[in-house]
């Protein structure tokens, strides 16, 4: 009886969850043509890349640069990307919370506050995704070729929801930094920007010298970027546990000082009436 | 003339102060946006440590672009912040306080707000020019003309695609990417494009002119580059001025009581 009824408890709980992921779904989809307009700008970032690689690819006079094709750097780039804007912009959002105090709206509701953000968060990245891949995607295949084998997405897609919780918890730590620090702004633009690097967001860490793969590797970034977009372009069974464990032991980490922080922060917290 | 300069003056140091009433927020800011942009020229470092040369382009050449680029880009934020904005003031109704007062609506309404991380990447420009090793005391000159200039495009690029506004009704997604295609295009080689997107680069989306020509005449002296430099910002300011003109004909005040701060 005590098991049915905790079985039952959490079901409504899941049940909770998944109403705000749907309402921030439907919210997401009922501007479709907004929503594709700013999509747009991959667009013009692929066809950038486009030249950039052909042209790099053409003057090295070889149609493998480690281990990757023209065609392979063109798809694993549009994953990073899609990826890259896609991904909610939680850090903002979080902190104007608790900075303008609308946080206290969220906390008094029956719902736990970071599984809303996730919830929340994923509701709207999913349709942006979606609209950035077809967009982005339809421009690569026209300019490199057909997309990756079949077989290569469902390994990519797993770390990709592995890279995206990553995302989810880095970007909630920065906005709950907006407890300690007066402006977080700075925080998201370099993290940004490791991402960037370390992640092999512009350039494959393959094309990295070893030293710096070896730095990357060692880091949650690479787990963030690199590991789903390599994954999208050459499936490998051994490369796909590497960066499964990788992203378990980095949601452990990153999951666990987010906890900690939002436990911070909620002592530090002062509501005045309103 | 001299009447709205000092009106400009008397702006800009009024931004200054409200900067300066938030100081930490706008010195993190600051040095934020020059470990951003310098964190985001690795990548650059990185790629040029492996393929050398793009038809032609080396790493100094993409340092004096970056100059060229975030110099410019942090100065129309420094000084014209509301350009990033415009299209939110138009259709949220906020001209109308602007059109309220005895001042030219176009230039108050952009100086009316300095963005604080445009500092930061205007001091970037000058790291990034210095860290070129191409430096020189006429090359330093030419850097600040060709920064001016650059800003004078990029602004006017901005106000004429935001005064599309007007007619559009809605312009935030245009504008973000109106600034991601400068910014992008203006930031890679221009040696990578044929000669149709080149032509685009000149005229649709004038990155050339904030970044490839500029870091060109930066680092030699040529009558051409300046002319066309000098005709691209006074081309480009022209139409914004027409387009904000004929776009504020049609502007409807949704007479919302508002409070500029």
């Amino acid at each position: 009886m005590q098991q049915f009824t905790r079985r039952k408890r959490g079901g409504a709980r899941t049940k909770k969850y998944l109403a705000i992921f749907k309402i921030n779904l439907l919210n997401s989809l009922a501007y479709p043509a907004e929503v594709a307009t700013r999509s747009g700008m991959i667009l013009i970032f692929m066809a950038v890349f486009f030249q950039l690689w052909q042209v790099t690819f053409s003057a090295s006079g070889s149609q493998v640069l480690n281990g990757l094709t023209l065609h392979d750097t063109m798809w694993y780039l549009l994953l990073a990307e899609t990826l890259e804007l896609g991904r909610p912009r939680l850090a903002r959002l979080i902190s104007q919370q608790v900075k303008d105090g609308s946080i206290a709206y969220l906390l008094n509701k029956p719902y736990d506050f970071l599984l809303y953000q996730l919830a929340s968060g994923l509701g709207e990245s999913l349709p942006r995704m979606g609209i950035l891949f077809i967009l982005g995607g339809t421009l690569v295949w026209s300019m490199a070729g057909a997309p990756p084998a079949l077989q290569n997405w469902p390994l990519a897609m797993i770390a990709l929801v592995g890279a995206w919780l990553l995302h989810f918890c880095v970007n909630g730590l920065i906005g709950l930094a907006a407890f300690v620090a007066e402006e977080v702004a700075p925080f998201e633009w370099i993290y940004q920007k490791l991402v960037f690097i370390l992640g092999g967001m512009l350039i494959p860490l393959d094309f990295y010298p070893s030293w710096l793969q070896t730095v990357a590797k060692s880091l949650p970034f690479a787990y963030m970027m690199y590991g789903p977009a390599r994954l999208f372009v050459r499936s490998d069974m051994q490369l796909f546990v590497q960066i499964l464990a990788g992203q378990v032991l980095w949601l452990a980490i990153i999951g666990g000082l987010l906890g900690l922080a939002f436990a911070r922060g909620m002592r530090r917290l002062a509501i005045n009436g309103g | 003339m001299v009447k709205e300069l000092k009106f400009l003056t008397s702006l800009w140091k009024t931004n200054l102060a409200a900067a300066m009433e938030y100081r930490v927020a706008f010195i993190s800011q600051s040095i934020g946006m020059i470990l951003n942009d310098g964190v985001y020229f690795l990548i650059w470092i990185i790629f040029f440590d492996r393929f050398k040369d793009i038809r032609g382009w080396q790493l100094t050449d993409m340092f004096m672009v970056f100059g060229i680029s975030a110099g410019a880009y942090g100065l129309s934020g420094m000084l014209f912040g509301n350009a990033f904005n415009l299209a939110d003031i138009i259709v949220n109704g906020r001209l109308d306080y602007y059109l309220s007062l005895p001042r030219p609506t176009l230039l108050h309404v952009l100086a009316s707000q300095a963005s604080p991380s445009g500092f930061g990447d205007f001091l970037y420009g000058f790291i990034s020019y210095f860290a070129s090793g191409q430096f020189s005391p006429d090359g330093f000159g030419r850097f600040i003309l060709g920064l001016i200039l650059a800003t004078v495009v990029f602004v006017s690029f901005l106000v004429i695609v935001q005064s599309l506004t007007f007619w559009l009704g809605t312009g935030g997604a245009l504008t973000g990417i109106a600034i991601n295609a400068m910014v992008t295009f203006a930031l890679y080689p221009i040696t990578l494009f044929n000669n149709t997107a080149k032509l685009i680069l000149f005229i649709v989306v004038p990155a050339a002119f904030m970044g490839a020509v500029p870091a060109g005449f930066v680092r030699s002296f040529s009558w051409s580059s300046i002319g066309l430099m000098i005709l691209a910002a006074a081309g480009f300011l022209a139409l914004a001025l027409l387009l904000f003109q004929l776009g504020l004909r049609r502007y409807e005040s949704g007479s919302a009581i508002q409070v500029e701060v």
